[in-house]
This record gives C-alpha cells, structure tokens and sequence, in this order.
C-alpha cells in the first residue's frame, strides 16, 4: 500500500471486513441500561423541593447527551474493520480516536473469542489478540460467533507456523 | 583465562559486618539425597522480616494489643527506662514485640525450611520442592534458563548468606528463588546450573568474565544531583533558607525541610542501589553488579533484551553523560518484586559517556546503530500540538533497527530492532486529526522502554507502520539471536 491517503487507508480496499450491524443494536441496550441511573437522578430531582429549572436542565442535558450517545455508536461500529494479510492482520477502528493496529501472526500467543450477556443473546462475539506486549490493543467485537470462530482458528493456525520464539 | 570471582562490592560494609557472624559453609543433604538450604536461613528471614514486623507492632499496639504493650512496658527493666524517657521505653516495647513476631515468623520458616530442599534430577533438570501445607515441586528445564544470578539482601549479607535467583523463560516468565545459602554455595550452584544449561558436565568452571566497565563514585553521585528536578529543588531550598533567614521569618522552614528532604532521599536511594555498578562480559551475556547495601548481581542475556533507550537530561550533556535502559523479556513482570527492585533491574548503566554507552547497547543488540538511521522529523506544525518538545520528535530506522527521539529538557532516543516488535499501532487523537498528525507506537514487552514515534505527519506516518510490517517479517526471518543458548 504506497503512500495510502489517511481516510482512503480505511475504506478504499476490499479485502476490509466490517463488522455486524448487531453490534450497533446491542451497545445501543447497553446504552439505554445504562441510562436507567440517570433517569432515577433526574426523577429524584424533580422530586425535590428545588427551583424547577435544575432538574429540566438536568434532563435535557441528559436527552442530549443520550441521543448523541446513540448516533456516535452507529458511527463508531461502521468503523470497526479488520483485514488479513499474509504475514499480518490490520484492525482498524475509532472516530473521534482513530486507530490502526498491525499485529504479525508470528507474534500472537493467544487469540481470545469472549461474549457479555447482551452480546450473546443478539449473537455477536468478540475477537481479542494478545502478543507479548501489554499496550497490543487488537480487538474486533461485532463479530458473529461462526465468522469469529473461522477467525481465530485461522488465526493461531498462521500464528503457530510462523512463530518464531520472542 | 581470568578465573577470579565475579567483582565484590568496594563498600565497607563487609560480608560480616563486624558481628563475627559468618557462617560456615554446609552441604546438608535430607534423607532423599537432595540437598538443603543452610539451616541459618530461618534466622535470616526473621531478621529479613523484622522491619515490616515493626510496623505490625506499632499497628498492634495502637489498636488491639495495648493492654498486652502496656504490661509489657510494666517489666523491669522497661519500667526504669520509662522513668528515663517514655519515648525510649515505647520504643523498646515496639521493638519487643516486633521481635516476638519476628519469631513467630522465624518458626514458621524453620518448618519451611524443613519442607525445602532441591536437586539435580536424572534428565540434569533443576527441581525445588518446598511448601509446609501445600506441597510445591517445581522442575526448571535447563533449556528454558535465561539466567542465574546470586543477590545479597542486607539480611543475608549480615550473616554471610545470599539468595541464588534462577530466570526461567516461558509464557510466564517467572524467577525461582532459593534464600538462603552461603555466598561460596550460591556461587558453586550457580555454577552448576549454568554449566548444566549449557550442556557441559557438571564440574565445569565458571565462565570467565572481563570488567568492560566500572561506573565511578564521584561520577554517580555528581550525576544524580545534576538532575534537573533535583537541582532545582536543592537551589529552592537554599532560597528558602536564605530568605528565612534574611527575613528572620521562620515560618516557611517547613517547606526547606520538603523540598529538600525529598530530592536527596531519592538521590541517596538511588546511590545506594547502584553504587559501585560495574558491567562485565562473559559468554552468558553482560553480568552487571551494584549495590551499597543491598548487592545485586543481574546477568543480561543476548537474545533477551527487546529494547534500549538513552536518556539524557539537560544538565548532563554538558559533560556527554547518558543513562540507558533496557526492556528485557520477563523483567518487570515479576509480580514477586518490589517497585524499586523493578527500578533496578532495567537499568544497564545509571550514567555513562555516549560512547561507553554505545559500546554496552552494541554488546547486548549487535545489530543496533543509532548513528546509521534515517530519520524523519515532525513538520513545523507540530508546534501547535506539542511546543516544547517539537523540533526533537523524530522516527527513524535502517534495516536492522527501529528508533524514536522525543523530549526537549530530557532527550530520550529510543529503539528496538525489527525482530522485536509485538505490533505496530498508528493512533489519532482529534487534536492531531485537525493538525493531519498521527502518532506511531511499536508496541514491545512490558519494561520502560516506549518506542513512540509522537506527532508526526499522518500519512507519512501510516506509510511508515506499513513498512514497519514488512520489516518485522524480514527481520523475524533474519533473527538468529534468540538461540544463544543452543548452539
């Protein structure tokens, strides 16, 4: 890839995959559960005997800041992506802190498939590398559980016969 | 061939402290065959131990054991000396009853100890079995052996004893320590070991080693007060003293005693840990030993080092003189060592000339010449991202090796050759995003070592992780340091 264009890196070529669209249904409930202690804050406000505008600022400071929340996770699921190249996978992600992580095969030692509840019950699954390194921060969510499973079997089967010791 | 010993520590404080306590060497061996640790080694962990059991006296007596300090204070002798001063008698009543718990710590060891011993096995593998409740039998491979090393904590050292320390390579790594032998003992097994690992016969000798350098008191010191924070704290305080003074106002003496008594207990702690550090090379790789108290002997094997930086702050350029640190495979996440044992263990030299400097980074990373790469700096814009540090923030590389500078007070230059890169990760913050910067990380083994290209120009940048990539696949396939030990 000679002299990509920084957007172009991320979009242009095909062998890059995207992730589910159920990832995007899944943060959004985890979102919303999330929403649930605020919302009590905001009842608890109303409640009191304060000036009326607090807690009406109160919720629509809330209001706003959910409805951001909401679009900013559909726009930050469209840009997870991975892509598997001979000797190395490229995982890319993040809007307002944008990342690329190139991890060579002969470098991983452990290739992890993890799922939460909510993850589950809507059937996506995440992909998490390790290297020796702490700071390798290469994970793919939004993956669905067969997709994942190719993937890191795939994966520690590269990474086995290219390993070369630390 | 140069069979002396390894360097001994040029300190006063002898192995014997003057106590007469040295104890005589043992080769004690169990009903099984298997050999002992020296049956002082009890004594040894209660004195160890007997500091923290300090605190524990004090916490005990502030909170539940009053009733037991305050008859302890009631004995005789005690009693007279409260009538002296009753700090003293405090004191002593902690001291006391830290050296009770020090003895319920020092049976607890006697039984461990008997439960401790270790052998050769038939394979020539090193096995320790050891635990009172939960029996432990642990096997080292003499494959997977990275490196033995023989340390004197000051407790050991009072009694002439040291701790043999053997870094054992793998997924986790870990360090299997036998505490306490005499230092002769923990010499000769460390001898055997090696000769073992190296598939030589038992009785080998022990590896020649030549002093490739000795860092000098006066330079040590002198470099540790010539840090900026430092310096800078010290001259405050002699301001505040002056102005005291000046003012006859001794309110703010308080802060003096801060300002002051901070950089020069990191200096003096620092001194100490490595004082009289000397680097000598032999075939295991560079053996380093330091230590004023507490004296450490840490072998650095080739093939193990993962990255190096020099760090050189403002006021030592003057004189040329530069530090450098190394990322080791395995050190650093010893979950068993203190922080400052952390510190310790990933310095390979604490002040040194440039060239010097260059000299021990060729002996551990052959392939590694700084002066040789091309660099690419930050552009002009990067000003508005990072003003102090801008002109110095560069990444360079040649076909070995992989570097980055940054800083502007404190110049780091940091670098790892391609082989001993994890993963490369090219990250945009918003900030850098609307200045078109991007910053590049080679991601390598836990240590202190980061390899960051900062604030760069962003394509540039993602051209540059990419070929990073296709560097760390050559230089995977060109690595042959890794095997040392098999040869």
């Amino acid at each position: 890839m000679a002299s990509p264009n920084t957007e172009e890196a991320f979009t242009s070529s095909d062998e890059w995959v995207r992730v589910s669209p159920k990832l995007v249904t899944a943060r959004r409930i985890v979102l919303g559960i999330s929403m649930l202690p605020i919302i009590a804050v905001v009842v608890v406000l109303f409640i009191l005997p304060i000036p009326a505008f607090i807690p009406v600022i109160a919720a629509l400071a809330g209001l706003v800041f959910f409805i951001w929340a909401w679009w900013l996770i559909g726009r930050r699921v469209r840009s997870y992506a991975y892509c598997e190249r001979d000797d190395d996978l490229l995982v890319s992600s993040g809007i307002l802190f944008r990342r690329l992580v190139i991890v060579p095969y002969g470098r991983m030692q452990l290739v992890d498939v993890t799922a939460g509840p909510i993850d589950r019950a809507l059937g996506v699954t995440t992909v998490q590398l390790h290297t020796a390194a702490a700071t390798t921060d290469a994970s793919i969510p939004g993956l669905e559980p067969t997709i994942a499973a190719d993937l890191r079997d795939r994966l520690a089967h590269r990474g086995e016969t290219r390993s070369a010791g630390l | 061939m140069n069979d002396s010993p390894p360097p001994e520590p040029t300190s006063t404080i002898g192995d014997d402290l003057g106590l007469g306590l040295s104890a005589p060497g043992s080769a004690l061996f169990d009903a099984h065959g298997h050999r002992k640790v020296h049956p002082i080694s009890p004594l040894v962990h209660a004195v160890a131990v007997f500091p923290a059991m300090g605190g524990v006296a004090i916490a005990f007596s502030a909170s539940g054991g009053a009733a037991v300090a305050s008859r302890l204070s009631s004995l005789p002798g005690l009693e007279a000396l409260s009538a002296l001063s009753p700090i003293l008698a405090a004191i002593a009543v902690i001291a006391v009853l830290a050296a009770l718990f020090s003895l319920i710590v020092a049976a607890y060891q006697y039984v461990a100890w008997r439960a401790l011993s270790f052998w050769f096995d038939d394979d020539g593998d090193f096995r320790m079995q050891s635990g009172v409740l939960f029996r432990q039998q642990r096997r080292v491979q003499l494959s997977r052996i990275q490196a033995v090393d023989v340390t004197q904590p000051l407790a050991a050292r009072v009694f002439s004893m040291a701790v043999l320390v053997i870094e054992v390579a793998g997924q986790d790594d870990s360090r299997v320590r036998l505490k306490y032998l005499t230092l002769a003992d923990a010499r000769e097994i460390r001898r055997e070991v090696l000769a073992r690992a190296a598939g030589l016969a038992a009785d080998t000798a022990e590896a020649p080693q030549d002093i490739v350098t000795k860092v000098p008191t006066g330079r040590l010191a002198f470099s540790l007060l010539l840090r900026l924070s430092t310096a800078g704290l010290l001259l405050l305080t002699a301001v505040i003293i002056l102005a005291s003074y000046l003012t006859e106002g001794w309110a703010g003496i308080g802060f003096a005693l801060v300002t002051g008594g901070v950089p020069l207990i990191v200096v003096i702690s620092e001194y100490i840990r490595f004082h009289g550090f000397t680097v000598a090379q032999s075939p295991d790789g560079l053996r380093l030993h330091y230590g004023l108290l507490r004296t450490e002997s840490r072998t650095v094997p080739p093939g193990r080092v993962q990255a190096i930086e020099y760090v050189e702050p403002l006021l030592w350029r003057r004189f040329g003189w530069t530090r450098v640190l190394v990322t080791i495979a395995g050190v650093g996440a010893d979950s068993s060592g203190g922080n400052q044992r952390q510190q310790g263990n990933t310095v390979l030299i604490p002040v040194a000339g440039i060239d010097q400097a260059h000299d021990l980074v060729a002996r551990v990373l052959p392939d590694l010449d700084t002066s040789s790469l091309t660099w690419v700096a930050a552009p002009k814009r990067t000003w508005k991202r990072s003003p102090i540090q801008w002109r110095n923030l560069a990444v360079g590389w040649d076909e070995a090796a992989f570097a980055t500078r940054r800083g502007r007070v404190t110049k780091r230059l940091a670098a790892l050759p391609h082989a001993r890169t994890q993963s490369v990760r090219w990250t945009q913050g918003p900030w850098e995003r609307a200045l078109r910067l991007a910053t590049l990380h080679i991601d390598t083994t836990p240590g202190p070592v980061a390899v960051s290209g900062l604030h760069l120009d962003g394509d540039q940048v993602l051209e540059i992780a990419y070929h990073q990539a296709d560097a760390v696949r050559e230089g995977r396939s060109r690595d042959r340091s890794i095997h040392w030990g098999q040869q």
